[in-house]
This record gives C-alpha cells, sequence and structure tokens, in this order.
C-alpha cells in the first residue's frame, strides 16, 4: 500500500569560506559613452553570476545593465578573484563591485559638482545621468560628465577596489570567533508516497522558503535553488558513487543514476525578501546551500510516510524496504 | 563511404569510414557542432537531433543509417532573423544554465511541439526524460516548453 508522508528540513550556510583571506578585486570604468566596463576575475559557470556582477555595477552608477560589459576570468587582464566556489560571487565579488563602481561615480561627482554648481556629496547617479539630489531637472548626461572628467578635469572615472569578508579568528581558551561574515537559511519541505510492499520512493512535491538576501535576479536565484533541489533529490535517493579496490564501478551515467524530468516532483519556490546590511544592495548568495536541506526533508517525510528512519543515503527501495521488515519484526517480536 | 543526407534543407555529403556515427559527421566532417559529444552512449541527450520527424541520439546512429534523410540539428531553429520560439522562451525564461544539455533539450522539446503544439505537464517530463539536466532541475526548461507551444499555437491560430 502507498503511504503519504511530510517532512521538513531546516539549515542554516556560510557564505564563503574562512580559514584563508577570502578576496575579490574588481574595476570599473565609466566610458565617455555613457556605458560602463567592468573587470572581474570571476568567471561565469552558467548560474547567471555575471549578469548579476552587471547589475550591481549598473545600480550603483544609475545606467541600465545593457550598458555595462563585463569582462571576466582573463588572468592577463582583469583582477584577482577568489573564484566561483563556496557560493561567494554575488556577495564577495559584489562587495567589491560595489566599491569600484562608487570610487569611480565619486570621480563623475567631483567632476560635475562645479558645472552644477553643487558640492560632490550632494549629487546622485539615476537614469543616466548625475543630477542634484532630489533635483532631477539640475543634471548631466553621465556620458558628458565622463568626458569631462576626462578631457577638462584630468582624473578619468575609473574605480578599483578589493573586498575580503571581515572574520575572528578562534579563541582557542573560549572557542569564540567570527568565522563568516553572513549566512544565509533555508526550510524546504517535501511529500512523498512509500510503497510500503517494495520500499520505492516517490517525491510528489517540495517547497522551498530561502532567505538569500534581497535577490539581485529572482529569476536567476530560483533557477539556482530549483538546481539545488534536484541535486538534493538525486542525493536522497539515487546518487551513490561506488567503489571496488579502489576504483569507481559506476564512473558513467548508465549505472551513476541522476535524477531525470520524470524524477522530479513538483517545486515551490519562494523567497524571503530580506536586507543584509553588509551585502552588495542587501544581497547574500545561494548556490550551495540549496542543496542542503533536500534529503534532509525527504528522510523526514519517509519517517512521516512508514515510521522509519533512513541514516544512509541513498535511500535507495532496498533500504527502504528492509528497514519496513525489520521494524515489523520488532513490533511482532514486543507484541 | 560516402554518406548524403538533408541537413537543415541543405544537402550535404562527406566520405567517412563505416563506424562513423551520425554524430560525429555532424560535428567532425560537416562542421555542425551544435549537437555535443557527452556520454556518447546514449545516456545523455546532448546529441539529440531529429531524424525524419523522430528526435534521437546521433550518437547511436551510424551515419551510414541516416544516408538519404532528413536531418534537423540545433543550427536548423534560428533564422538569420530572428530565433526560434523555443530558443526565446529558453532565453526569456532562464531555462538553461551551464547549456551543454540545451541543444538536446531544443530539439527533444521541437519535436515535442511538431506533434503536439499544447502538451501537458507529464508529456513534456515523458519528452525529456532521455535528455539528462544536472543544473536547473528542469523546472523552468518545462515553463519555457509551454510557453513556446501557447506562442506556436496561437501563431497557427492566427492571433
Amino acid at each position: 500500500m502507498k503511504r503519504r508522508g511530510k517532512g521538513i528540513g531546516c539549515m542554516w550556510y556560510p557564505i564563503g569560506f574562512t580559514v584563508m583571506a577570502n578576496p575579490s578585486a574588481a574595476t570599473v570604468k565609466v566610458n565617455t559613452d555613457g556605458t560602463a566596463t567592468l573587470l572581474t576575475g570571476t568567471v561565469e559557470t552558467g548560474q547567471g553570476a555575471l549578469t548579476v556582477l552587471g547589475q550591481i555595477a549598473a545600480e550603483a552608477l544609475g545606467i541600465s545593465t545593457d550598458d555595462v560589459h563585463v569582462v571576466s576570468g582573463d588572468t592577463d587582464t582583469t583582477p584577482m578573484d577568489t573564484g566561483a566556489i563556496a557560493s561567494r560571487t554575488t556577495y564577495v565579488t559584489g562587495n567589491a563591485i560595489v566599491r569600484a563602481a562608487e570610487a569611480a561615480r565619486e570621480l563623475l561627482f567631483e567632476a560635475a559638482a562645479p558645472l552644477l554648481g553643487v558640492k560632490a556629496d550632494q549629487l546622485e547617479a539615476r537614469d543616466k545621468r548625475i543630477q542634484v539630489l532630489g533635483f532631477p531637472s539640475k543634471s548631466l548626461p553621465i556620458s558628458e560628465v565622463a568626458l569631462h572628467a576626462e578631457t577638462n578635469v584630468g582624473r578619468p572615472a575609473i574605480g578599483s577596489a578589493s573586498y575580503n569578508p571581515p572574520t575572528v579568528p578562534m579563541d582557542p581558551e573560549t572557542g569564540q570567533g567570527k568565522p563568516f561574515n553572513t549566512y544565509v537559511y533555508a526550510t524546504q519541505i517535501a511529500e512523498v508516497e512509500v510503497d510500503d510492499e517494495t520500499g520505492e520512493v516517490e517525491i510528489l512535491r517540495i517547497v522551498a522558503v530561502h532567505d538569500c538576501g534581497t535577490p539581485i535576479n529572482p529569476m536567476l536565484v530560483e533557477g539556482q535553488i530549483q538546481g539545488g533541489i534536484s541535486m538534493g533529490v538525486g542525493f536522497a535517493l539515487q546518487e551513490e558513487i561506488l567503489f571496488k579496490d579502489g576504483v569507481q564501478v559506476n564512473p558513467n551515467l548508465t549505472n551513476y543514476i541522476m535524477p531525470t524530468s520524470l524524477d522530479m516532483p513538483e517545486l515551490e519556490v519562494e523567497l524571503v525578501d530580506n536586507y543584509d546590511p553588509t551585502g552588495p544592495f542587501g544581497a547574500k548568495g545561494a548556490g550551495e546551500p540549496t542543496a542542503v536541506p533536500t534529503a534532509a526533508a525527504i528522510m523526514n517525510a519517509i519517517y512521516d510516510a512508514v515510521g522509519v528512519r533512513i541514516t544512509s543515503l541513498p535511500a535507495t527501495a532496498e533500504k527502504v524496504m528492509m528497514a519496513i521488515l525489520e521494524k515489523r519484526e520488532q513490533e511482532a517480536k514486543s507484541a | 563511404m560516402l554518406v548524403k543526407l538533408k541537413v537543415n534543407g541543405e544537402l550535404r555529403q562527406a566520405d567517412v569510414p563505416p563506424e562513423t556515427t551520425l554524430l560525429k559527421m555532424l560535428r567532425e566532417d560537416l562542421g555542425l557542432t551544435g549537437a555535443k559529444l557527452g556520454c556518447d552512449v546514449g545516456d545523455c541527450g546532448t546529441c539529440t537531433v531529429i531524424v525524419d520527424g523522430d528526435s534521437l541520439n546521433s550518437c547511436l546512429m551510424l551515419a551510414a543509417k541516416a544516408n538519404g534523410r532528413e536531418i534537423t540539428t540545433i543550427e536548423g531553429l534560428a533564422t538569420s532573423a530572428d530565433l526560434h520560439p523555443l530558443q526565446k522562451s529558453f532565453e526569456e525564461l532562464g531555462a538553461l544554465q551551464c547549456g551543454f544539455c540545451g541543444p538536446g533539450m531544443l530539439m527533444s522539446a521541437k519535436n515535442l511541439l511538431d506533434k503536439n503544439p499544447e502538451p501537458s505537464v507529464h508529456e513534456i517530463k515523458d519528452a525529456l526524460s532521455g535528455n539528462l539536466c544536472r543544473c536547473t532541475g528542469y523546472t523552468k526548461i518545462i515553463e519555457a516548453i509551454q510557453d513556446a507551444g501557447r506562442e506556436l499555437s496561437g501563431a497557427a491560430a492566427g492571433n
């Protein structure tokens, strides 16, 4: 008989890593046509990082994302970046870019201030213009200000900066320290159907609610979470590297089984719109933590459905069936 | 041996050894590298092309067996003026991440929509079950196929 159950998995996860320094550097150059060039050492692996980093530079400069030309991942030309690892790109590289863009913007403000008859700190960058705070009619196009900065002032609008998340080493006496600068949080709920004659588990639905700070690009965050859940589903029920005499016996997709479209349940993703004051425009990160609570939620749902605790992954039909039989045997003995 | 194909509407031919797969001929002899070489044993689906109206793994078909048949590859989807509605929907809805499964996903999706312009979610999952994706969890791919299906059947109805 098929039995249904629901389970919850919760997690927190640090953004970036610790023990050694974790810096990113960036350079932002405002061009005389009002576009900007962003140099970053990080790489795009499909998660949409360069889109998000371009959005961050655009927001800081008051221009559109389409007007930011991103040059990335070339050690000949781009500033150092620790890498597209540890769920750190939006937070650490993003923070470096905000600071670099702000430095370039400051040069634009200083160039524009005498032209607009105000002090530099009374200016803002918005809608592709440098304008007096609250007075959009008193403004100049960014392109014009960038040209003025280069040809008349003699200080081109180029900013470079780096960011390394502040941490506090562990005190060996007290065990206290601050290993990471920020953390993300999530809860996922799984609904499963377990066949108590065969041990087969079908996942019907997963609801995932994640706090990633302010999502810079909600569509991309959603995509990361959906992908993370599919990895969690594989981790929970299917994926296992098998070794014999130190050699992997299932090194290909014929016998290393990962989720197909038919293995994926209905997914519902919600973002908690939080704001982290230490992140770029309030953002933290997505990446790895999206896969963390999935298997726990599924194992709890299996327990809710058939009353057995599976403590070794993946929870294959054989393992679940054995656990169910063991439970029945124990119940028969104690009855 | 000489193999003649109609690829994306154009007659192409190449002299290939008999053990050459259709995938190898497309990529190495005809310069069409859109279909990807993934597992080369029919597990991953990234080499999917359409042969005479059926999507299949081109790594599992000998080029000789495709002789005289009509092949559509990912290169045949877009025109010089415009992307195919499926490609547009995939782009707009963020359906791909690393993109390696993309050419195969799109060809399986095109073959489905050619036969069934408004498929259910289950029909889409069934059509994609031979195309593995490690990044997306398939959700946005399914949404993009539904979106393109609506657009294509709307265009067919003259809307």
